[in-house]
């Protein structure tokens, strides 16, 4: 029996937990739930610009360092060879 | 009453009995058996069956053998042996199980070496154990990758011993100059500085990083472990990068230096994992990723940290062998783990897709998976340190961890927006839900059930930890943090998907450093090397011909000689002028061969020479006769 990836019923999941871990975040920072060690991470949303910003950076970063360090996939056994 | 019982030997020279026995079912059986009297023997040493186990912090030292002025401690038996020992053999069983379908025995046989030396190694007490167990070690994966038998795999086997051996030998250096300078071989808490007089702790430290895969010396992990055999590739994640961590908690913990490397560690592998198009090269970096955790765990040094590194050290080996046993089912199956020929397998596979995202959300480190109560201790440490660097790098490389095992390779491999696979992988799989063999499901399975157990109920993790444990994993703020940071990577990932599909390509690392100038030595030995030494060879037997021929007559050599000169000579001046000389050559090359074959003949010059000699004596002794006279 072959079923297809659950594609809209994960959709709906991610949207609402976004939703609610953006709603929730401001809150719970003002009734003083959340104890973090630096002032930095008590930003409002700062874990989602980090998750966010961080992952787009590391993917760009890596793509422009890729530019000098990607080669074909034999390019050692072509330096070797030749 | 027996001393002990060294599960590691247990399996290594069990291991080594497989290829004898003749019945297959039985064979593989008693494969499986192994890890489980290893196991057994640790719940027997648990239970106090040989002997009351130490409290915190302090050993039971077991046979103990004279060699030459020291005393080898072969076994060491405390928190943090116990409990790599029980993750070995846990880890090992479920291996064996992935590995049952293999049909090669002496890869069964290397790989219960493999299993075997490190249990020895993380059970030494002295450094010469230590060394003998982790040199042996290094010799398992080489066949392990060697087994895959493709040119590649010998290129990377090869190198897999160079580097080992280079750490070996670094290791040893260290070893003996400590124990040159101390006259102690007991492996623990060593000093650590910088400068000529801790040379021998630097060397030392030298080799373990090499072995944790630390950067810049991390690129064998990524080169060798992507070309080992589907299920050899399971065991080397395990034990090598693991026992390095392990010798690091016992002699270096609280090196400021290991801190800051191993928290580059985890985010150079993080970044560089983006451009990979292999699915096994992918999680070799995350290997590193991870292991550079535990690395700056150790660095920290604090109780908490050391906490940390051990509990993720444990973590790591099962998720991180489930993720590979994920990847390496995508290989089995269909051949390849390229992403860019692979994509729309979730169909045919989806029971394998689900077991590995449980590994996936464990090396993220989701709340209830087992990442979560490792990691967490070892960013808590982190962040006592008051090094907001140390905690943005740590944090930002669990980014990277979840934008690669947990979303990259998966989308790639099952998924890519697509139902169904290329034409050509398609015509490899059968049209049924079950494409994986039923074996590796079960290891997968048996896996993924721990990472969850661990994940529920860390209590069965911590109260093995090698300090007492008073952290809380499962507070409001760390998971509400680590799920926020997660669904914004996930957006991060989805808004960016296009950029990390797979292109076929290969990615430079710092080995490249090391690659190229040998290439280059080598090059450099085959030909202009080979070509020196070709005309020295043609020089000498010149030389040899030329000093043989005078040896043979000394007499006609000189006028040899003379007539060769006068000859070029003659032929020099008569370009000059303009004449013919081929006439007069000939003549001159009949005498020059009437010369050359003239023999040796010892009467020739006897009467000349002894005619000069009494005249000599005459003149003499007239000489002396005027002399006495005047």
């Amino acid at each position: 029996m072959l079923r297809k990836y659950p594609t809209k019923l994960l959709w709906w999941v991610y949207f609402v937990s976004m939703g609610l871990s953006l709603l929730l975040h401001p809150w719970l920072l003002r009734s003083e739930i959340l104890h973090h060690h630096y002032s930095f991470q008590y930003l409002p949303e700062f874990f989602a610009a980090f998750g966010l910003v961080g992952c787009m950076l590391l993917i760009l970063v890596a793509k422009g360092v890729g530019f000098f360090i990607s080669k074909d996939e034999d390019y050692y056994e072509k330096r070797s060879e030749k | 009453m027996v001393q002990w019982i060294h599960p590691g030997l247990v399996i290594l020279l069990g291991g080594l009995l497989i290829p004898f026995i003749p019945w297959r079912r039985v064979k593989l059986a008693y494969f499986l058996l192994l890890p489980l009297l290893g196991l057994g023997v640790l719940v027997l040493t648990s239970m106090g069956y040989f002997g009351p186990l130490p409290a915190e912090s302090e050993s039971l030292h077991k046979w103990q053998l004279p060699f030459l002025q020291y005393t080898l401690t072969l076994v060491r038996i405390n928190k943090l042996s116990m409990l790599f020992g029980y993750i070995y053999v846990i880890a090992a069983f479920c291996m064996n199980v992935y590995a049952l379908r293999v049909k090669n025995d002496w890869e069964h046989v290397v790989a219960m070496v493999y299993v075997g030396s490190a249990l020895c190694a993380v059970f030494s007490g002295d450094l010469f154990t230590l060394f003998f167990s982790l040199e042996m070690m290094s010799w398992a994966p080489f066949f392990l990758i060697l087994f895959r038998g493709t040119k590649k795999s010998l290129g990377a086997a090869i190198r897999y011993v160079i580097w080992h051996h280079f750490s070996g030998v670094c290791i040893l250096a260290g070893i003996l100059m400590h124990v040159h300078g101390t006259g102690s071989i007991e492996f623990t808490r060593m000093p650590w500085g910088w400068g000529g007089e801790h040379l021998a702790y630097n060397l030392m430290l030298l080799g373990f990083i090499v072995n944790s895969a630390t950067t810049p010396f991390h690129s064998w992990l990524s080169d060798t472990y992507s070309e080992a055999t589907p299920s050899g590739s399971i065991y080397m994640t395990a034990f090598t990068t693991k026992t390095a961590v392990f010798c690091l908690i016992m002699t270096f913990s609280g090196v400021e230096l290991l801190m800051w490397l191993g928290a580059i560690q985890a985010v150079t592998a993080a970044l560089l994992a983006v451009l990979e198009n292999d699915g096994r090269r992918l999680l070799s970096y995350h290997i590193i990723s991870q292991v550079g955790y535990m690395v700056a765990a150790v660095g920290i040094g604090t109780p908490l940290a050391i906490n940390g590194a051990a509990s993720h050290a444990a973590c790591h080996i099962l998720y991180k062998a489930l993720l590979y046993m994920g990847a390496g089912c995508a290989l089995v199956v269909v051949g390849t783990a390229k992403f860019d020929k692979l994509g729309g397998l979730y169909k045919y596979m989806p029971i394998a897709f689900w077991l590995y995202m449980i590994g996936g959300l464990s090396i993220s480190g989701f709340p209830l998976f087992s990442g979560f109560v490792s990691k967490s201790m070892t960013i808590e440490a982190a962040e006592m340190m008051h090094s907001p660097i140390i905690y943005l790098l740590l944090e930002g490389a669990a980014v990277g961890t979840f934008l690669h095992t947990g979303l990259k390779l998966p989308w790639n491999i099952w998924l890519q927006g697509r139902d169904e696979p290329s034409p050509e992988i398609r015509a490899r799989l059968k049209d049924s839900a079950l494409n994986t063999p039923v074996t590796m499901l079960i290891a997968m399975g048996i896996l993924a059930a721990l990472c969850v157990l661990i994940g529920v109920y860390p209590k069965v993790l911590y109260d093995m930890l090698p300090h007492p444990v008073e952290f809380v994993p499962f507070t409001t703020t760390r998971i509400f943090s680590a799920m926020q940071l997660f669904i914004f990577t996930f957006l991060g990932f989805w808004l960016l998907r296009k950029m990390v599909r797979g292109h076929a390509s290969y990615t430079l690392d710092t080995d490249w450093l090391v690659r190229i100038p040998g290439m280059m030595l080598v090059r450099f030995c085959k030909e202009p090397l080979m070509d020196f030494a070709s005309a020295l060879d043609r020089g000498l037997m010149r030389t040899v011909s030329a000093v043989s021929r005078v040896g043979s007559n000394p007499f006609t050599a000189p006028r040899l000689f003379g007539r060769t000169l006068l000859l070029h000579a003659e032929k020099s001046v008569g370009t000059l002028l303009g004449r013919k000389y081929a006439e007069r050559r000939s003549m001159s090359d009949a005498l020059l061969e009437n010369l050359r074959a003239t023999p040796y003949d010892e009467n020739r010059y006897r009467r000349p020479i002894g005619g000069v000699a009494a005249l000599a004596l005459l003149l003499l002794s007239l000489w002396a006769v005027v002399n006495f006279w005047a």
